[in-house]
């Protein structure tokens, strides 16, 4: 006989899997990396404006990278624009309450701007001629508008799979409204990260980078107290957690997100030497492993 | 539109014989798990195992016997999709491949399902899967084109014992209620309907007449809509956002600073 | 059954055998609030569905139903209504004295009188198996009623055993002889069955007299109390109080109960015995001839129950007539001689000239006349046991050269490895069949030619294929097992090359005609003779070779020779003297004009309006829904109670009428008296509800037709893991058994067997699995064979659920997964903890889903009535592989 903490229990996994991982991942490192070179753009200094490039150039491949996941997680990948016509009537297809039709048409309309910003990037580092396209990026009006525009959509990407995976009945996502949040602030972690540990790689010694490792380290605080919350509004429901493979999930977050930084921070100094490096590393692997967690955790339900 | 229709479904009278199993997979052309060559679950008589893409009727056993087997009850269900008339799958999919038809039954449109699997884990039942020859997530269509063609369903029609009623929601639901009276006059106190009235999802369009608790069969005893997070997961996934954006421009703005 | 207060299934497993008939019982059950019982040795999902369920040792049923013999006979309702009383005195022979020699189990410890070591083998067929025989001359009626004769269901008269062994008895004058002096050469036959006529039996009214059959009952069931009810059944003394209050309950003139079995009652050393003692129980209850009474036998899927109509029995032709012998010597030695041994010259079956000649007709057309007899020469005759085991018992000695097997499948069949021995001994296998199945390949892929005991290169048997039409292919009818005949009609052509049976035999017939044209042996010209004309007119049928089915259903329900074209439209239009043609009489009136085909009837009742669905199909006889249905009503023929009426005696009309069809002649009277020396129904009173025998009453005592005793008797399976409870005879003492290498038995309680085993079917498999292993809708719901077991035996052998296990029996030994369920139970007989497992039958190696066949362990043992195997109780051993 059953006794199920939650009447989610009873339910059939949708068997979404790594490639939901990866575009988890992918969409918000670059909703992530839109923001903050959105942010460099409008509020940094003229010296960091490399950084600002490189977030744009890696918000178009991420963004076109989590779209394909997407496409091919759909057992019938060649119908992916279903998800945006009405086939019988091949008019377009807007339902503002499903996550995942609005997801389809915000990933198109932040792909739009990404690809609007590499432009202006791709210009500025010397790869198109035509300068004009720096008019897509500010200071200019235009480009204020446009990266404003991108940083929200980029903000969108990085938060609404929390919205998707509660629009479900499953065991974790949909007996806690936070994932959302915690995908978000680890998105941002995991783009602050990432751009320094381009910065580290290229050797470049940039003004930003200091506000970039603040920012991870306080996104990974606040996504840990969001974690914590997360376990907590579960309820009965967390027993899901307690199946093997998600506690391994756990700890790994915990570990390599948390602990591991931690413990670099006190025994190597904070900000110097190779810990840089390596904090981002585990930055990025954290978000990656918390994501995991979160796609895979209903099936601990069952176990 | 015509008259809701719907199933009751009867598990007092059940005899666990799935000729309503095999009568759908007929009806639908459904592939046999495995192609046939299926292991033995070890679960009861039950080697179907659960519903989903290519098993839309599944027949449910439950041994209740005690150690000394002075009590002991043999449960059987034929479960099948509940055709809520607020249903899951309907309000998470994404392509409106999932519609409501005349008959307030709830059917997935093969041709325009492209595979999200959204409606999937938006079951509260756990009631749809793929069907791995179509590609397409599939479930009972409540024989639809039979219905349309003025049929009952494949199931309802091959029931022996008349388990699986078919009919208006109307009727099904005096029938059902007049069964239970019966039955709790016959000393069946704990028999009751599951899902008969709107409290349910705005009532189940496949309703069951259980006697225990809906978790022994397997059914979520509180089924919800996956709307019903929406609201707050929206909210935190705003709340969420914004912390980024503060923690990101905090950071900044001190540099101007 | 849907008129059942109370349904009592008992030796079947209804609802996943019989999952379309048992809508009825559950109607009862929840449109009337009927009450369920199973009684079984598995909790299945029969038992799921009843009130009340009994657990019981797998071949202790008699125990069980003689407990409630007697808990009814000494209950205090049943002897204070006068409604029992009166029904038993009146519709049984419970008044009847029986012969002072007569000598009962309770007197010889466990056997009847007349025990004695058989002998009747002779040396052309010594395939009969008999353990030992009974001379029954001591268990008949005083008075003279000996000489009846034409039981139908008796295998001993039937011709297995040579009548002219002279054993030591009084030897009985020959049938020849009788009927010469009867002067009856050709018909009409009436004078000879006037002579046939037995003295009436003596009676005793009161019932008090220790010789009538009242008393010996009662004698005889006296030791069946609750408390050894527990012991050998293991049932629960409380359960099984519980169920025989309920079927008294449920009993008496408002309210009726009915029995319904299937093999697990049959398959047993015993099984007929089984159902008599059910039969005996309900005739003490008054539940016979009544709605929602009687005993049901459920008989198998499609048309099991026309297949013993128009036989593929060895021992019977159509209709239930005893099939001429070659071993009754002079008995059966002409037309006359079989008519004297045959008929029963009072009650209906004296018509049996009628039926034999119009059989005859049937058969030989033109060619069959006074002169020869009728062609009674040309017949066939049986010179033994020519069951399945027997046959093929005398395979495997060589003494079958060739065997047609159409919808058998033998190869997974009983004792299979020795049954596959004997098919390597044949010439030539014939197998038609909807698929390849075991028995078509048993050359290339059994067991034995796996592991290379037996090559192929050494087996002789040269094995042919005929693929076979689906039901829905062709027209044709059905005999439920309410004796109902529904026509199909076909939907669509077969594939390929797949044709009927019908289409195979008749045109093997054609062929042979033709092999044969020409012949002046006398051995040829019954064949030469017979009537083989099914030619359709039907283009759809000549496109395929296919003979037309009307002319079958034609042909069966009887013309007139005169004009072929007039059909027949009753059975009491049949006539001894070769100018109407039958082939069944039962089956007469189904096809009464040649456009009227009432098997294709669809004519339900209206909603709410009493009736007998008579519009429905046709069932046989006469389109009668409930046989013996005068018992519906009371002596004075009246209905016994509004809720139960059915039949009654209308004085205004003179005439019998109600819901169905009676079953007695429609202008009898209730009060009319008996006739001395009349023959037919003049010879019974108005008050004689079974037609069908010589005394117009049921039998709760049964003098002749059985060859193991006038009463039921528990006894032990030939294989049991106790004692006998109740008699120092362990087993009965006339089983079949044959002794062949192969087929050795377990002693009681062997160490080495000490668990009990039932097979048994379920409900996603047909039989042997031959038409569903192929099927992978069915093989997904049932893919592997398991064996059933108890969580306290599976923990004492070290087995989890799903392991694999080895089953062994004394013949073979199977792998199968477990299946571990407290629906099974270990039980306590005699003090000591007994196990039962359970396996079903429907493995084999061909087919999608394969496995190892159950049938490997069974044994060539059976019942002496009937042959059929004791395939629902034997021992074993379980082991974890």
């Amino acid at each position: 006989m059953i006794d199920a903490p939650s009447s989610t229990w009873f339910t059939a996994g949708p068997e979404w899997h790594w490639l939901i991982v990866a575009y988890f991942f992918f969409g918000g490192l670059a909703g992530g990396c839109y923001l903050l070179a959105a942010l460099i753009d409008l509020l940094g200094r003229e010296r960091d404006r490399p950084l600002a490039r490189v977030g744009y150039l890696t918000v178009l491949p991420c963004a076109a990278l989590g779209g394909l996941a997407l496409i091919f997680d759909l057992a019938r990948p060649d119908r992916f624009w279903h998800l945006m016509v009405e086939v019988h009537t091949w008019r377009p297809l807007l339902q503002w309450w499903t996550p995942m039709n609005m997801g389809a048409w915000m990933l198109l309309a932040f792909s739009f701007f990404a690809f609007l910003s590499a432009l202006a990037a791709a210009t500025e580092a010397g790869w198109l001629r035509w300068r004009g396209l720096l008019k897509l990026r500010p200071p200019g009006a235009l480009g204020t508008v446009i990266v404003v525009i991108g940083a929200l959509l980029g903000l969108y990407i990085a938060s609404y799979e929390g919205m998707l995976l509660a629009f479900t009945s499953r065991p974790v996502w949909a007996d806690t409204p936070l994932i959302g949040a915690v995908l978000a602030l680890t998105a941002l972690s995991m783009a602050a990260a990432y751009l320094v540990l381009f910065a580290r790689w290229r050797g470049w010694d940039l003004p930003g980078l200091a506000a970039l490792r603040r920012i991870d380290a306080q996104a990974l605080m606040v996504a840990l107290v969001a974690l914590a919350a997360l376990v907590v509004s579960l309820g009965g429901a967390a027993q899901a957690l307690l199946s093997p493979l998600n506690l391994a999930m756990l700890a790994g977050v915990l570990a390599i997100g948390y602990a591991a930084p931690l413990a670099l921070r006190f025994t190597d100094g904070w900000p110097r030497g190779r810990s840089v490096a390596t904090a981002a590393v585990l930055a990025l692997a954290g978000g990656f492993l918390v994501r995991m967690l979160i796609v895979f955790s209903p099936y601990g339900a069952h176990a | 539109m015509a008259e809701p229709m719907g199933f009751f479904t009867d598990t007092t009278v059940c005899i666990g014989c799935k000729a309503c199993e095999v009568a759908c997979k007929q009806w639908n052309q459904l592939p046999a798990a495995e192609g046939g060559q299926n292991t033995l679950s070890g679960d009861s008589y039950d080697n179907t195992r659960r519903l989903d893409g290519i098993n839309w009727r599944h027949v449910r056993f439950v041994e209740q016997f005690d150690e000394a087997r002075t009590e002991g009850r043999w449960l059987m269900m034929s479960d099948v999709c509940k055709h809520c008339v607020q249903a899951g799958c309907l309000e998470v999919c994404p392509t409106n491949a999932i519609i409501r038809t005349e008959f307030d039954t709830v059917v997935i449109q093969s041709d325009v399902c492209n595979g999200c699997k959204a409606c999937i884990g938006a079951c509260p039942f756990g009631v749809i899967e793929m069907n791995p020859v179509s590609k397409t997530a599939q479930k009972c269509t409540l024989c639809y084109d039979r219905l349309q063609a003025g049929l009952e369903p494949a199931c309802s029609k091959a029931c022996p014992t008349d388990s699986i009623h078919f009919g208006p929601i109307k009727e099904l639901r005096q029938r059902a209620e007049q069964r239970v009276a019966q039955l709790h006059a016959g000393g069946e106190k704990r028999a009751f309907l599951y899902g008969a009235d709107e409290k349910m999802l705005g009532g189940l369009n496949a309703f069951f007449l259980l006697v225990d608790r809906p978790e022994v069969y397997h059914l979520p005893p509180d089924p919800q809509l996956p709307s019903r997070n929406m609201p707050m997961a929206g909210l935190f996934s705003v709340l969420g956002a914004l912390a980024a954006a503060v923690i990101a421009l905090v950071n900044f703005r001190r540099r101007i600073e | 059954m849907a008129d059942s207060d109370c349904v009592v299934i008992m030796g079947s497993n209804m609802a996943e055998n019989h999952p379309v008939a048992f809508r009825w019982p559950m109607k009862a059950k929840v449109e009337r609030g009927a009450k369920l019982i199973h009684v079984d040795p598995r909790f299945t999902r029969t038992s799921a569905m009843c009130d009340l369920y009994a657990p019981i040792r797998a071949g202790s049923d008699i125990a069980f139903l003689g407990g409630l013999v007697n808990y009814v006979l000494n209950s205090e309702r049943w002897n204070s209504d006068p409604f029992f009383r009166t029904w038993v005195a009146t519709y049984t022979n419970a008044a009847t004295l029986i012969s002072e020699r007569f000598q009962d189990t309770e007197d010889l410890d466990g056997v009847f009188s007349g025990l004695m070591d058989y002998t009747g083998d002779v040396k052309e067929w010594p395939f009969n198996g008999f353990l030992g025989e009974y001379r029954n001359e001591t268990w008949q009626y005083t008075g003279g009623g000996a000489e009846a004769t034409g039981w139908t269901a008796d295998t001993q008269r039937s011709g297995e055993q040579a009548v002219g062994t002279d054993r030591g008895e009084k030897k009985q004058p020959g049938k020849e002889a009788l009927a010469k002096k009867a002067g009856a050469k050709g018909p009409p036959f009436d004078q000879l069955v006037r002579t046939l006529v037995p003295p009436p039996p003596e009676r005793d009214d009161t019932l008090k007299d220790p010789r009538c059959v009242y008393q010996i009952v009662r004698r005889h069931f006296s030791r069946y109390t609750p408390e050894m009810v527990e012991q050998a059944t293991g049932c629960p003394r409380e359960t099984f109080l519980r169920i025989a209050e309920t079927i008294l309950e449920n009993s008496g003139p408002e309210r009726t109960t009915s029995f319904a079995y299937a093999v697990a009652w049959t398959q047993h050393t015993n099984g007929p015995q089984i159902i008599g003692c059910a039969a005996l129980l309900q005739l003490l209850l008054g539940n016979f001839g009544r709605p929602g009474a009687g005993i049901l036998a459920l008989r198998g899927h499609a048309s099991i129950q026309g297949s013993t109509d128009i036989p593929t029995l060895y021992h019977s032709i159509h209709g239930y007539m005893p099939h001429p012998s070659a071993m009754k010597d002079d008995d059966h030695e002409s037309l006359a001689a079989w008519l004297a041994a045959e008929t029963q010259a009072t009650g209906f079956w004296s018509r049996t000239p009628a039926f034999m000649v119009s059989y005859l007709k049937s058969m030989y057309g033109g060619a069959a006349t006074p002169e020869n007899d009728f062609g009674y020469d040309w017949h066939p005759k049986i010179i033994g046991d020519h069951s399945h085991m027997a046959m093929f018992v005398a395979m495997n000695e060589g003494r079958v050269r060739g065997m047609f097997c159409i919808g058998q499948n033998p190869a997974t069949s009983l004792n299979a490895k020795l049954e596959r021995a004997a098919m390597r001994k044949l010439e030539w296998l014939v197998v038609k069949d909807n698929w390849i199945h075991e028995t078509a390949t048993f050359w290339k892929n059994a067991p034995e030619v796996k592991s290379g005991e037996v090559r192929p290169a050494d087996i002789g048997t040269e094995v042919f294929f005929f693929p076979s039409s689906q039901v829905a292919e062709y027209d044709g009818s059905f005999t439920n097992t309410q004796r109902l005949l529904q026509w199909h009609f076909k939907a669509a052509d077969p594939p390929g090359d797949c044709r009927t049976d019908p289409w195979f035999t008749w045109h093997l017939g054609l062929r042979l005609k033709k092999l044969y044209a020409g012949s002046k042996l006398a051995r040829d010209q019954g064949f030469l003779n017979l009537v083989w004309n099914y030619a359709s007119e039907d283009p759809a049928d000549q496109r395929l070779g296919e003979p037309s089915m009307p002319k079958m259903l034609k042909e069966i329900n009887g013309y007139y020779s005169a004009d072929p074209a007039r059909h027949i439209a009753s059975a009491n239009d049949l006539r001894d003297d070769g100018s109407t043609a039958c082939a069944s009489w039962i089956y007469c009136g189904v096809f009464p004009a040649p456009d009227d085909n009432r098997s294709a009837a669809r004519q339900p009742d209206p909603p709410g309006v009493a009736g007998a669905q008579l519009g429905w199909g046709w069932a046989w006889p006469a389109n009668r829904r409930i046989m013996y249905n005068r018992a519906s009503a009371d002596p004075q023929g009246r209905p016994w109670s509004e809720r139960k009426q059915w039949v009654w005696w209308d004085e205004g009309k003179k005439r019998w009428v109600g819901l169905d069809t009676p079953d007695f002649p429609l202008d009898k009277p209730p009060t009319d008296k008996a006739k001395p020396g009349a023959t037919g129904m003049d010879a019974l009173p108005g008050t004689a509800a079974f037609i069908m025998k010589s005394d117009g009453v049921a039998w709760l005592y049964v003098p002749q037709g059985l060859v193991d005793g006038p009463l039921p008797v528990h006894y032990e399976p030939a294989e049991s893991v106790v004692r006998n409870p109740l008699y120092r005879q362990q087993s009965s003492p006339v089983y079949k058994y044959w002794k062949v290498s192969g087929n050795p038995l377990a002693s009681i309680g062997d160490p080495a067997f000490p668990y009990v085993i039932t097979t048994y079917r379920l409900t996603e498999h047909y039989l042997a699995g031959a038409m569903s292993r192929w099927n992978p809708w069915l093989t997904a719901l049932q893919p592997e064979l398991f064996v059933e077991l108890s969580p306290e035996l599976a923990r004492e052998k070290g087995i989890g659920n799903t392991d694999w296990v080895i089953v062994s029996s004394p013949r073979a030994r199977v792998r199968a997964k477990a299946l571990v369920t407290r629906r099974m139970r270990p039980l306590r007989i005699n003090g000591q903890t007994v196990h039962q497992v359970g396996m079903p039958f429907h493995w084999g190696w061909e087919g999608l889903v394969t496995g190892d066949a159950t049938n490997e362990m069974s044994a060539l043992v059976g019942d002496p009535n009937v042959s059929i195997h004791e395939g629902k109780a034997f021992v074993c051993n379980v082991q974890k592989a």
